[in-house]
C-alpha cells in the first residue's frame, strides 16, 4: 500500500530525513513515534507531497509520488487524508460546509450528496448538532473530530494524522483517541504520527521509533514495548512512561 | 469687525443650490465609476502579484511602485492633458461628440475627458492600495489552510478563490473600505482639471457670491453625509464578518 524506498529530505544542508525504508500493507495501522525533531511529521508530509521528497521514492499502492505533477498529484492527494495537528478547519465555513467544501469542488458531487454524506459523517463522529457551528464556536476536541469527519468524507484509501491529539487540552484527547480507534478498527490503512503510548499499544500492527531521521526500532507493539532492541528507544520510552524518574539516567 | 452672520439663501437656494445638486451627483457618479474601475484593477494586479511565476509579477510590483508613490493630483493630471492626448485621433474626436445615450440622470455626462480622467485616475490609484490590502490580507491567514486545501486535492485557483481569498477578504475589509472611503473624498481632486463635482461648485459659489464660509461648510456636510452613508453599506456587505467568528482557533504549545 505505501512503501518508503530510501526516502531522504533535505532542508538546504539540514538532512532530517536520512534513508528511510519502510513497507506499509493495506489495512495495517501504523505508528510512528520519536522524539520531537526527529523527522516523523516530515516523513509523513512526504507520503501526500506536502513536502517534497529530495531523493529516493514512495511508492502509493504502487505508484511512484517522487514523479507526480499537478494533476495525478491532485488526485492522489484525494485518496490520502491528512488531519493536521493544528486541525486546520476553515474558519470561514461551518463544520457542515467544512466536509462538504471539497467534495462538491474537487470531487464534483452534488450538494445534496454532499450534505448527506456530511451529516452521516458528523454523527459518526459525534456532532450531529454542531452541523451549522463555526470551528470557532467548537472545543479543540470538536474541531479535531469534524476535521477527521471532513477527511473521511472524501473515502481515502489511507490516513494520514500528525500528532492530532498534541494540540487538544488532556481532557478531549479522549473524544479523538475514541474516534481513531473506530476507524483503526475499520480496515483502513492509517499512517498515527503520536505519542500516545496506549494507542500504539492497543491498536498499532507495527511501531516506528525514529530518530534524528533514521528509522531505530520497527516492530509489533509487544515487543516494541517489552523488549525494545535499540538503546535509544529505551530511553525515549522510560522518558514517555514516567517522565519524573529519568533526569538522573 | 463686525459679528459672523450667516446668509444660508445664498448657498442653499438659487442657482447655487442647482450647482451643489449638479455637484452632489457628480461625485457619486465618478465615485461609482472609479469604485467598478479601481475593483477590477484591484482584481487584476491581485492576480498577477500572486502568481507563482516571477516574470508575471515583476509588471505588478512596478504598477503598484509607480501609482502608489506619485500624488494622486499629479496622476491626475497626467491622464487629462497627456493620457487622453495619447489616444488616437478618431477616439478623441468620438468622446467629444454628442451622446445622448451617455447622459446621466441629472444631465451630467460620462462620456467627457473630465469624466474619464477623473475616473479612471481615480480607479487606478485606488486599485493599487487594494490589490495591496487584500495581499496583506491573504499573507495574514494561516499557512496550514493552504495545506488543508492542498491535502484534500484543491489546486492553486481554486484553493485561492475558496479558502484563501474569503479570509483574506475578511482580514483585510476594514482597510478596503476606507480605500474606497479615500476614493469619494479624493474625487474632489478633479475639480482641478474641471469635474463638476462637490468642491469644483462650491469655489464656484464662492466666487459667484463671496459665501466661503457657507459654501465650504455645506460642502464638507456633503461629504461626510455621503462617506458615512458609504461606509455603512461598504461595512454591511462585508465578507461574513457578522458570522466569521475570528480569534477563536485554539493554537497548540
Amino acid at each position: 500500500m505505501i512503501e518508503f524506498r530510501d526516502v531522504h529530505k533535505f532542508y538546504d544542508k539540514l538532512h532530517v530525513i536520512r534513508g528511510i525504508d519502510l513497507s506499509i500493507t493495506k489495512g495495517e495501522v501504523v505508528v510512528i513515534c520519536g522524539p520531537s525533531g526527529s523527522g516523523k511529521s516530515t516523513l509523513i508530509r512526504l507520503v501526500n507531497q506536502l513536502e517534497i521528497l529530495s531523493r529516493g521514492d514512495i511508492l502509493v499502492d504502487g505508484q511512484s509520488v517522487a514523479s507526480l505533477r499537478s494533476r495525478s498529484l491532485r488526485q492522489l492527494r484525494t485518496q490520502i487524508g491528512f488531519v493536521f495537528q493544528q486541525f486546520n478547519l476553515y474558519p470561514h465555513l461551518t463544520a457542515e460546509q467544512n466536509i462538504t467544501l471539497a467534495l462538491r469542488k474537487v470531487l464534483s458531487i452534488t450538494p445534496k450528496d454532499a450534505t448527506l454524506r456530511a451529516v452521516e459523517l458528523l454523527e459518526r463522529v459525534g456532532l450531529a448538532d454542531k452541523r451549522q457551528a463555526y470551528p470557532a464556536q467548537l472545543s479543540g476536541g470538536q474541531q479535531q473530530r469534524v476535521a477527521i469527519a471532513r477527511t473521511l468524507a472524501m473515502r481515502p484509501k489511507i490516513l494520514l494524522f500528525d500528532e492530532p491529539t498534541s494540540a487538544l487540552d488532556p481532557e478531549m484527547i479522549g473524544e479523538v483517541l475514541t474516534v481513531m480507534r473506530d476507524l483503526a478498527t475499520s480496515g483502513i490503512t492509517m499512517l498515527v504520527v503520536t505519542h500516545e503510548m496506549g494507542f500504539a499499544r492497543e491498536l498499532a500492527d507495527l511501531v516506528v521509533f525514529i530518530d534524528q531521521g533514521v528509522i531505530l526500532e520497527n516492530a509489533k507493539p509487544s515487543d516494541f514495548f517489552l523488549s525494545p532492541q535499540h538503546p535509544r528507544t529505551r530511553q525515549f520510552l522510560r522518558q514517555l512512561l514516567s517522565p519524573l524518574h529519568t533526569a538522573n539516567d | 469687525m463686525g459679528g459672523l452672520t450667516f446668509d444660508w439663501i445664498g448657498v442653499l437656494g438659487g442657482a447655487p443650490l442647482e450647482w451643489l445638486e449638479l455637484g452632489v451627483l457628480t461625485t457619486l457618479y465618478v465615485t461609482f465609476a472609479g469604485f467598478l474601475v479601481a475593483t477590477l484593477i484591484a482584481i487584476v494586479l491581485l492576480g498577477l502579484r500572486i502568481s507563482e511565476k516571477q516574470i508575471i509579477q515583476w509588471p505588478a510590483i512596478t504598477v503598484v511602485a509607480v501609482f502608489r508613490n506619485t500624488p494622486l493630483l499629479v496622476q491626475i493630471l497626467f491622464w487629462y492633458f497627456a493620457g487622453f492626448g495619447l489616444l488616437p485621433a478618431d477616439w478623441r474626436a468620438w468622446i467629444n461628440d454628442d451622446h445622448s445615450w451617455a447622459m446621466l440622470p441629472g444631465g451630467v455626462g460620462l462620456l467627457t475627458p473630465e469624466f474619464l480622467a477623473a475616473t479612471w485616475g481615480l480607479g487606478v490609484f485606488s486599485g493599487v492600495f487594494i490589490a495591496e490590502e487584500i495581499r496583506a490580507g491573504l499573507m495574514a491567514v494561516a499557512p496550514g489552510q493552504r495545506e488543508a486545501a492542498l491535502a484534500q486535492g484543491f489546486g492553486h485557483w481554486r484553493c485561492l478563490g475558496y479558502i484563501l481569498l474569503p479570509q483574506a477578504l475578511a482580514n483585510a475589509w476594514q482597510p478596503v473600505v476606507g480605500q474606497y472611503l479615500n476614493l469619494m473624498k479624493l474625487s474632489s481632486l478633479a475639480a482641478a482639471i474641471g469635474l463638476a463635482e462637490i468642491t469644483y461648485q462650491v469655489r464656484q459659489i464662492e466666487s459667484y457670491n463671496s459665501h466661503a464660509l457657507e459654501a465650504f461648510a455645506v460642502g464638507t456636510l456633503l461629504y461626510l453625509a455621503i462617506g458615512m452613508v458609504m461606509g455603512q453599506i461598504l461595512l454591511r456587505c462585508g465578507p461574513r464578518s457578522g458570522t466569521m467568528i475570528r480569534g477563536g482557533i485554539r493554537r497548540g504549545p
